[in-house]
């Protein structure tokens, strides 16, 4: 009741204030609305998990309801304005996601992660092409052109929507505290799977630029590019992990602000470097991890997982408030079939692979329930897309959006299903602590619930 | 160079600067720390070196507020009525006494002055900057007193409690004085069907900061995890400084309502007090910084001279109106003639409220105020320790002798400030 009470008082607030004043300057909203956003979004993520569901479902729905397409009290603007708090939270996900990795564990698991992965992705890959191949008389953007550029358009199109993602993954794991086969394969399936999937995308899309000539189409890539893409950023990752690793060895203080620094800048120079700005935090976070001593690592991730919390609401707020509810109205027979045909080859490719890979039933049952969510990695392949062919484009992304937003909401509550399962959720049969974990940062997102 | 990274590269120099320099030097020589920022984003702004230009500064206005707002909301903290009520009316009477006398000689003088070089038209025009400044020159940095203490101890001696009462009313006379100033000459474009009068937005600035703190406490009461709290303290204090920025209130004032009552009512005081302690570092990094950026110096020559009469009237409202105060109130035992030297530091909050008034749009002469607190902090906070170091030192040579009955020694001990009084 006292939640609710906080919704509506917040709502009641908010309608209040708006109208109060119609000269503000560029900037003035991003603030109410961020601070709205971090308190409606924290309360529904609260109300979520009193129905056992994911607290990220909450924020999304928050998002959802108070966004541009219900109540409108999160404006377009007003996200948009918010673009480089979604930025930071990418960039905190990616370095938190990287420091999860120890190569230990990394080299004991790879056999089971690469088989995996392989017969997943590839599975996806091919099932999404060819159903959008059969059915490409009702899909707009296949119209008007030869077979041939059929087929690589579907390609272009597979290569987006087989995208997992690690923010969810990250965040779910950090709100149960999960430990274990399922939690520790899942992530790194997922993180592995991210710069599979840069260098797919990209390989495809030059293809596709080669074929299907955009009229006026973004940059070209070519294999250098590509190459620098990838190369540079563990370059440029492994750069900042050691930075990081030395302030952490002679300095280690003001841990809150260095954290958002860290974030801030890998992105930035990532951006500058014109290298992938996720693989970049994700090689930073991993080398920190390994090269500092355990306890400055740990000391630097819970300082880190504090200063992202506000972050981390709002971003999966805004992913919430940008679900297009009238594209996914008129689409949705398309995205289910995508939505349908992904998630039958994520579970024929996950079992497979787990059974070659000579897994434990536990893993070969659960890991494809944890791979059906997709977030800010495949929004932004998909905004990439709509700017290399703006007609054509902006027609896949709508599409890619749409089936994104049925995997978004439905991703987290099945992963949670399959942590359950398994039995890797602490308090829920799951004894010891997680060792990898701060307990205080765990407790940030679950919190008095548990 | 792009505006994030920008924003980096200043705090990663202003910390190391910090962390090398000023650590070392504020702990040899009494130091407080703050004005180096300050001194760095002028270096780095549009005036010197053009590394942050104005238009990147307006890319960073949410992230200012947002600072403004969390030292508001810390300064409320202090705000706690059981621990408030057990502190003798005496010593609020000194402290209220020697703020608000301070504000009302600085910003006659000032209102004066201006009026007089603006070629004496509306006097309406030279009474927003005058009261700007004289809410400025009301507040005091309680930065000096720590350090002093923690260097040669006596926290329960009257004369520090004085202090930190003197340093909270300071910043509660300037931060109300400020934010009711920008109730009145509110630009008050709004689309109610009449213009919203001072009372109302005075109301509205309150209004935001209980609704705030209220939320907070309906949304955790009771609760005491360090990291559930930080996000949803972070969500009411940026939920109260955008509302007040997106009215054109002061932040400040907003979030220090806001910070006075979580403190009252929530059950997790030490925490949430804690919680915000942990994190006004960074904050005041990023404030001095930007405001040091902000600053737009101009050539001329009268500013100089309203900036002169600030620091001139400044010292000697807050050395007068303290002596004054502890002789009427029969103080003078407890806390020496001198006991105003040891509120000359400015300090942080001082550039706070200068800048909050240099972005509120309906400002008159906003960079001639905001260069009169940025001037009062450049001279006053180097050597504010050591000051009140010498004033606490000369307290305890006059107690001494004192103690020793029929002893005709009057003068003053040489090697006050600086000196250690354990070593003597």
């Amino acid at each position: 009741m006292r939640r609710i009470l906080t919704l509506a008082l917040l709502y009641g607030a908010m309608q209040l204030i708006i109208p109060l004043d119609r000269q503000h300057g560029p900037g003035a909203v991003t603030l109410l609305t961020f601070g709205f956003l971090v308190l409606a979004a924290y309360t529904s993520g609260e109300l979520a998990s009193l129905v056992k569901l994911p607290k990220i479902t909450g924020y999304l729905v928050a998002g959802l309801l108070f966004g541009p397409a219900v109540a409108g009290t999160v404006t377009q603007a007003a996200t948009t304005e918010l673009d480089p708090v979604s930025r930071l939270a990418v960039a905190l996900i990616a370095f938190l996601a990287g420091a999860e990795l120890r190569w230990g564990e990394l080299k004991e698991r790879a056999r089971t992660i690469f088989t995996m992965l392989g017969t997943e992705m590839s599975l996806s890959f091919v099932g999404i092409a060819l159903v959008l191949w059969i059915v490409r008389a009702h899909v707009p953007f296949l119209q008007g052109v030869s077979d041939g550029q059929v087929i690589v358009l579907c390609a272009l199109f597979a290569s987006v929507s087989m995208v997992h993602s690690p923010a969810v993954t990250m965040a779910l794991l950090t709100e149960t505290r999960a430990h274990g086969p399922v939690a520790r394969t899942t992530l790194g399936i997922v993180l592995v799977a991210d710069v599979l999937v840069v260098l797919v995308f990209s390989a495809m899309l030059t293809m596709a630029r080669a074929v299907v000539p955009a009229p006026g189409g973004g940059p070209e890539l070519s294999a250098g590019i590509i190459a620098w893409e990838i190369l540079g950023a563990l370059l440029v990752g492994g750069v900042l992990g050691v930075a990081v690793a030395i302030y952490m060895r002679f300095v280690q203080r003001e841990l809150l602000l260095f954290a958002i620094v860290v974030a801030f800048f890998g992105a930035e120079i990532a951006r500058l470097a014109h290298v992938e700005t996720l693989l970049t935090l994700l090689t930073a976070g991993f080398i920190t991890e390994n090269v500092t001593k355990n306890e400055e690592g740990r000391e630097l991730l819970h300082a880190m997982e504090r200063s992202a919390g506000p972050v981390f609401v709002v971003f999966f707020a805004l992913a919430g408030a940008s679900i297009h509810i009238t594209e996914l109205a008129q689409l949705w027979p398309l995205a289910l079939a995508v939505v349908g045909v992904r998630g039958a080859m994520i579970f024929t490719g996950s079992r497979l692979g787990a059974r070659w890979s000579g897994a434990a039933p536990v893993v070969r049952n659960n890991v494809w329930l944890g791979l059906i969510s997709q977030a800010g990695v495949a929004i932004g392949l998909a905004t990439i897309l709509a700017s290399a062919y703006p007609s054509r484009g902006a027609e896949m992304q709508t599409l890619i959006l749409s089936a994104i937003a049925i995997n978004e909401i439905m991703g987290q509550v099945l992963f949670q299903v399959a942590l359950r399962r398994s039995g890797e959720i602490v308090g829920e049969g799951q004894s010891a602590l997680n060792p990898n974990m701060t307990s205080a940062v765990a407790d940030s997102h679950t919190g008095s619930d548990s | 160079m792009p505006a994030p990274l920008l924003l980096i590269l200043a705090v990663a120099v202003a910390y190391l600067a910090a962390h090398v320099a000023f650590d070392w030097l504020a702990k040899r020589f009494m130091l407080v720390s703050g004005a180096e920022y300050l001194l760095l984003g002028i270096l780095l702004g549009p005036h010197v070196s053009g590394i942050l230009s104005a238009q990147t500064m307006a890319g960073f206005a949410p992230l200012i507020t947002l600072a403004l707002g969390w030292i508001g909301a810390i300064v409320g903290t202090q705000f706690y009525l059981p621990a408030l009520v057990r502190i003798s009316a005496r010593t609020y009477r000194l402290g209220f006494l020697e703020a608000i006398l301070t504000a009302f000689m600085v910003g006659g003088a000032c209102a004066g002055l201006i009026w007089f070089v603006t070629g004496q038209g509306d006097i309406t025009q030279s009474i927003a900057p005058a009261v700007a400044l004289g809410a400025i020159a009301a507040v005091s940095a309680p930065a000096g007193i720590e350090v002093v203490t923690r260097k040669i101890g006596g926290q329960r001696e009257p004369i520090v409690l004085q202090l930190q009462v003197a340093t909270a009313m300071d910043a509660l006379i300037g931060i109300v004085t400020m934010g009711l100033l920008f109730c009145i000459f509110h630009p008050n474009d709004t689309v109610a069907a009449r213009g919203v009068t001072p009372t109302e937005w005075a109301v509205i600035t309150l209004g935001i900061g209980v609704v705030g703190g209220t939320l907070f406490h309906l949304f955790l009461g009771g609760e005491t995890n360090v990291d559930r709290l930080f996000i949803s303290l972070a969500g009411a204090i940026i939920l109260a400084s955008g509302a007040a920025a997106y009215l054109h209130l002061s932040p400040v004032l907003t979030s220090m309502v806001v910070g006075a009552v979580l403190v009252n009512t929530s059950g997790s005081r030490p925490v949430i007090a804690n919680t915000l302690a942990k994190s006004e570092r960074p904050f005041y990094f990023v404030l001095l910084v930007f405001a040091g950026a902000s600053w737009d110096p101009s050539t001329v020559t009268w500013w100089w001279a309203v900036v002169l009469v600030f620091l001139v009237t400044r010292v000697v409202g807050k050395i007068g109106t303290a002596r004054l105060g502890a002789r009427v109130n029969d103080a003078l035992p407890d806390l020496g003639t001198d006991w105003g030297f040891a509120l000359l530091g400015q300090g942080g909050l001082a550039i706070a409220l200068g800048l909050d008034y240099s972005r509120f749009n309906a400002a008159v002469l906003p960079h001639a105020v905001f260069t009169a607190a940025i001037v009062s902090v450049l001279f006053t906070d180097v050597g504010s320790a050591r000051i009140i170091h010498a004033v606490m030192s000369r307290l305890r040579w006059r107690r001494s002798l004192d103690d020793i009955p029929g002893n005709p020694l009057d003068t003053p001990p040489v090697a006050a400030a600086g000196t250690r009084a354990e070593d003597r």
